[in-house]
């Protein structure tokens, strides 16, 4: 798994998302899975701008970009290029 | 149940939570040893709320459930912006209490905000807080911990009909009295492709608790194309950005002649129907709904951890719990 991923699931676990032990396959739904809410979305977007120093655009906020662990890692890699 | 579970000791948080992980060594949660979270964009929300201002009627649609912390906000964004032009709005979910109602009327005349009271169908809206306390798992995870399965629903509710109202009226500010237990953003930018997906979210929980027929929660889908494809809003939260001290709102509140409506309810000073939500999530999950946010408040130096203790630990008013599930229809198994 990439290192982003990988930094990602940790930040789940971190902050209560995932149960202990829980993990995802990289192109598995956050929402339909019953990891985040709409509140938790804003949360993990806050994350990945501080963490990655970058600030995501309003019109990046989509399903495409960040519902799943391989969307938010081209996203970020896509907005850090 | 909630008997032999061990809490953090600098919060309350507790082993037995779900995804909540003490650390044997320190006995502290790991939002404890976390870093504290840093709210920024204080100046930033500042600067929002005194240069917003809408090309209608409006410029922000305000939450007013006519508790303490809602009425509080209000009186205090209208001293520090008084040019604010202010729909507050009091959701009816049926179970408002009159001195709730009278509390809510009282400060939008104080603050000469326009005053709305907004309800929905209540066949509805009881059959949706119904299918929320049998439901079992429908919410995700961390929205369980956060707050009851009535109370995600209600909530939820309520902002799609804010964020509707903010499409009718195109004002661009909603404002939320959450405390800083409650939430960490200060504000949040939306634009409509967000609320799109925010109203998907919560249609698609809706059904995860078994509410089929939920167009009427949610905002309608005209509302999106009626406006201009580049409308955005700010979410705003400003107790984040204020000095968030539950017993001076409470007094200040008091003194300006908001009535403590006698519940029996600690956690809540409007609604009749929160003991029921705290009471049918114990059982379900043996989580208390206001742990989390009581715990964040308590890591912030808001409220002492006795305190929070005290709250999670009271006991729930048999009479409102009775009163809520009778309402609702809801028998006992």
């Amino acid at each position: 798994m990439d290192k982003i991923q990988e930094d990602l699931i940790e930040y789940l676990h971190s902050r209560a998302f995932l149960p202990n032990g829980g993990t995802l396959r990289p192109n598995e739904s956050l929402t339909s899975a019953g990891v985040i809410d709409s509140i938790g979305l804003i949360q993990l977007i806050d994350y990945l701008e501080e963490k990655y120093n970058l600030e995501v655009p309003l019109e990046f906020i989509t399903p495409d970009n960040f519902d799943t662990l391989e969307g938010i890692e081209r996203t970020i890699r896509q907005l850090s290029a | 149940m909630r008997n032999n579970r061990i809490r953090c000791k600098k919060c309350i948080l507790d082993s037995a939570t779900p995804g909540i992980i003490l650390n044997p060594a320190t006995g502290l949660c790991q939002y404890c040893e976390q870093e504290p979270v840093v709210v920024p964009k204080s100046e930033e929300l500042h600067q929002i709320l005194n240069g917003s201002r809408g090309k209608k009627e409006f410029d922000a649609i305000f939450a007013l459930s006519g508790g303490k912390d809602s009425c509080y906000t209000l009186h205090h964004l209208k001293n520090l912006y008084p040019d604010l032009r202010i729909l507050a709005v009091q959701f009816d979910n049926g179970f408002i209490s009159n001195i709730a109602v009278n509390n809510a009327k009282r400060f939008c005349r104080m603050t000469e905000s326009t005053y709305l009271s907004l309800t929905t169908d209540p066949v509805i809206l009881s059959t949706a807080f119904r299918r929320a306390a049998e439901s079992t798992n429908g919410y995700p995870l961390i929205s369980r911990i956060r707050a009851s399965d009535i109370c995600n629903t209600c909530i939820g509710i309520v902002k799609q009909k804010l964020l509707g109202l903010a499409l009718i009226h195109q004002a661009p500010l909603v404002v939320f009295a959450f405390s800083p237990g409650q939430t960490t953003n200060p504000y949040i930018r939306l634009n409509l492709s967000s609320i799109q997906w925010f109203r998907n979210l919560f249609q698609k929980e809706l059904q995860a608790i078994g509410v089929t027929n939920c167009d009427e929660l949610l905002i309608g889908k005209d509302l999106l194309t009626q406006v201009a494809p580049k409308f955005e809003l700010i979410m705003a939260h400003p107790l984040l950005i204020w000095d968030y001290d539950k017993k001076r709102i409470e007094q200040e509140c008091i003194d300006l002649g908001w009535r403590y409506p006698d519940l029996g309810d600690r956690n809540s000073t409007n609604c009749l129907l929160n003991a029921y939500a705290i009471d049918n999530h114990i059982k379900k999950y043996g989580i208390h709904p206001y742990a989390f946010d009581l715990a964040a408040l308590v890591r912030g130096g808001h409220l002492s951890r006795e305190e929070a203790i005290s709250s999670v630990d009271a006991d729930l008013s048999p009479t409102l719990i009775r009163y809520a599930r009778d309402k609702l229809q809801i028998t006992l198994k």
